[in-house]
């Protein structure tokens, strides 16, 4: 049967063992967290965003890493989702981009500290996370064969700023209304007219009036109005 | 109570149900929040809310260990505190600090780390409460001839912890390291040394309650504190899965962290046994349902919910989402929300010479606030399962499955409100156990005035208070 001295051996033994084991393994990842940090990218910049990200506690509602709160999105690959333009409106005015949404405190940040946040974000999305986070693996819930969206005409700007409000082709936003099939709807004109400013157009939208330039929404405009077909019957 | 020093647990426990109930306050405004109704948003944001709802129980569950351990110590040690009135000093040191943190929360003053949210300068004020506490008891511990396993172990726990908030406080610029230390402190904590706490307030409990032999309780209490540090210190591993450090903590995190529920297995077998084989009638019936609750929830929170989403391939899909809320929230409640209260329903008797255990509320305490957080763990499944479905696996956008689980919060609501009601029926016991009388037998300075405590059986304790 097992004794008193016996049972401490094993707790004092076991602990002392794990723990030399831990140390090694957490010496080892301080060797590799440079390079898979990229931290030679950490600029002045990407340092002062992270302390705008902690001094008000960005954390508390979004996840960077899978870390922090439930509440808003996960932030760790928002550069390459949403695009520095959209993510500077944002900051400027988070009430605006998402309208009679969930909401997001002003912290009225200066546009250095918007740059800084940017830079942060930025750099965060590039380190190895051992591929965190997946992809989704049931696939888009409808890339409809119907839908002829061809990826090269797709203009950037339009997966990182009009998806996150609206869908198309299933995969999207639902804030506003869906845009399969908007060119049938609208003319070119009309499109034009909207994307420079809504609220001139309709002045109880509640779209923003989003920061396009010309060449921007020329492309959008083209885009919008090859998207011909019918919304898809669910 | 044998010693009139033992009395400053009653402030410990005190503040504990103060902070116990304003952090289910909090609780509220983030379900209706998740629910679609952020009324408070102006004054409350959610991050607001949440720090303040996770440093409370952060803060009320020191406090109870603080309590727990202000309470065994002079008892395992068989004299007085060797500080009495430092330990009141050091109470409302911890107290204005942390309420201090709490309104600071509340004007965008923090840091904004999950769980250390305390901002910095407090940081060292927690720092040189925790050592005042730690040096108190230490010094307790180190003039008492009684060296027991269970206050050893007690001790070197409260120690432990108090090292390993320091790693958290490492300044850094790449968030990688920042959360590297980060689950130093909040990992090694609540599946470590914390373990180390509660197996020793538990073995404490069960000596006290079951009446079983105190060699063969604390033989037991080494096989599973070992087993907990075994698992636990490199289950570290399952917070490095995703956050760029190398690849081998996924293999490393993952064995070990899978080992972690036979840690808490073993301590609710061990329970149960020695309740089983204990066979004394204790008459306070409801701080041995407590003590036994722990085990069990504990097992089912930290163990089994905590084994539902640790292997790196199912993590990959949960880690960021309200699957982590149901784990976090019957974990928590199962291994150190009833480890406190189980300790102030046993000590709570002996400190006023009431009776309040033979109340009705006693046992509704239990099993109504029991229920209701196992239908909120219940319906934090659901959402977390569903949001995991939709947005991790299918790719649809996060505010679209965010309106898709808002029904799902409605249902934790009702299930905190039954929690509630649970919780204010222990606060009412609370309020009606009243103030700390004085011992019977007055004691002087530091010396002990009884005989070691490991001959004298608690029922005799309960029938002289």
């Amino acid at each position: 049967m097992l004794s008193k001295s016996a049972a401490k051996a094993f707790f004092l033994g076991g602990t002392a063992l794990t723990s030399a084991v831990f140390l090694s393994l957490t010496w080892d990842t301080f060797q590799q967290i440079p390079a898979r940090t990229n931290a030679a990218a950490l600029t002045d910049s990407v340092k002062r965003g992270k302390h705008v990200w902690e001094d008000n506690n960005c954390m508390g509602c979004h996840t960077l890493f899978g870390e922090g709160a439930y509440y808003a999105p996960e932030l760790t690959k928002v550069y390459e989702r949403r695009g520095p333009v959209f993510m500077r409106a944002l900051l400027k005015d988070p009430a605006a981009m998402y309208p009679g949404q969930r909401q997001m405190t002003n912290y009225h940040f200066t546009d250095e500290q918007i740059t800084d946040l940017i830079a942060f974000f930025e750099w965060s999305g590039k380190v190895d996370l051992n591929g965190f986070p997946a992809k989704p693996t049931l696939g888009a819930p409808a890339q409809h064969e119907a839908t002829p969206v061809s990826v090269a005409e797709r203009p950037l700007v339009f997966s990182q700023l009009c998806l996150t409000c609206h869908a198309l082709g299933g995969v999207g936003g639902t804030v506003g209304p869906k845009l399969d099939g908007v060119g049938t709807r609208l003319d070119a004109a009309y499109l034009e007219r909207w994307l420079n400013d809504p609220l001139s157009v309709k002045p109880d939208s509640k779209m923003p009036k989003l920061p396009l330039d010309a060449t921007q929404v020329t492309e959008l405009v083209t885009f919008l109005s090859a998207q011909k077909t019918q919304e898809v019957a669910q | 109570m044998k010693f009139q020093s033992q009395k400053v647990a009653w402030g410990f426990f005190a503040t504990c149900m103060l902070l116990l109930s304003l952090q289910v306050i909090y609780g509220f405004i983030m379900a209706f929040a998740h629910a679609g109704y952020d009324g408070l948003h102006q004054w409350i944001p959610f991050n607001t809310a949440r720090a303040t709802h996770t440093n409370l129980l952060v803060m009320w569950l020191l406090a109870g260990f603080m309590g727990a351990a202000y309470w065994i110590i002079p008892d395992e040690c068989d004299r007085e505190l060797a500080w009495p009135k430092l330990a009141w000093v050091q109470l409302i040191a911890f107290v204005v600090t942390g309420v201090t943190a709490v309104i600071g929360f509340h004007f965008n003053w923090w840091e904004g780390r999950k769980f250390l949210e305390i901002p910095r300068p407090l940081d060292f004020l927690v720092v040189i409460d925790v050592l005042l506490f730690i040096a108190n008891i230490g010094w307790t511990v180190w003039k008492s001839p009684k060296k027991s396993t269970t206050s050893m172990v007690l001790f070197f726990g409260l120690l432990a912890a108090a090292l390993l908030y320091l790693p958290g406080m490492i300044p850094t610029d790449n968030q990688t390291v920042d959360s590297y230390w980060r689950w130093w402190v909040v990992h090694l904590w609540v599946e470590g040394v914390w373990e180390l706490i509660m197996g020793a307030i538990l073995s404490y409990l069960l000596i006290k309650l079951t009446g079983v032999d105190r060699e063969i309780i604390e033989k037991w209490l080494y096989v599973i504190v070992g087993f907990t540090f075994l698992s636990g210190i490199l289950g570290t591993g399952h917070h490095y899965y995703y956050i760029g450090t190398p690849k081998y903590w996924l293999m490393v995190g993952g064995v070990f962290s899978a080992l972690e529920p036979l840690a808490f297995l073993g301590m609710a077998i061990y329970a149960f046994q020695m309740a089983k084989k204990g066979g004394r009638a204790h008459p306070n019936k409801v701080a041995l349902l407590w003590t036994l609750g722990c085990a069990f929830m504990s097992f089912v929170g930290a163990g089994f919910l905590g084994f539902a989403h640790t292997l790196p391939s199912v993590n990959m899909y949960t880690h960021g989402t309200l699957v982590t809320a149901m784990h976090g929230h019957m974990a928590f409640w199962g291994a150190y929300a009833m480890l406190v209260l189980a300790i102030i329903a046993y000590a709570m008797p002996l400190m006023t010479g009431r009776k309040v255990y033979e109340k009705a509320t006693a046992g509704f305490a239990f099993w109504t606030s029991n229920v209701g957080m196992t239908a909120m763990t219940l319906a934090f499944a659901v959402a977390g399962v569903t949001q995991v479905v939709l947005e991790r696996r299918a790719g649809m956008d996060f505010l679209t499955v965010q309106k898709e689980i808002e029904v799902h919060f409605w249902g934790l609501i009702l299930a905190a409100c039954l929690f509630t009601l649970g919780i204010t029926a222990f606060v009412f016991d609370f309020i009606r156990y009243g103030l700390p009388k004085a011992p019977l037998q007055p004691s002087s300075g530091g010396e002990p005035v009884e005989p070691p405590a490991a001959v004298l059986p608690s029922a005799v304790a309960v029938a002289r208070s």
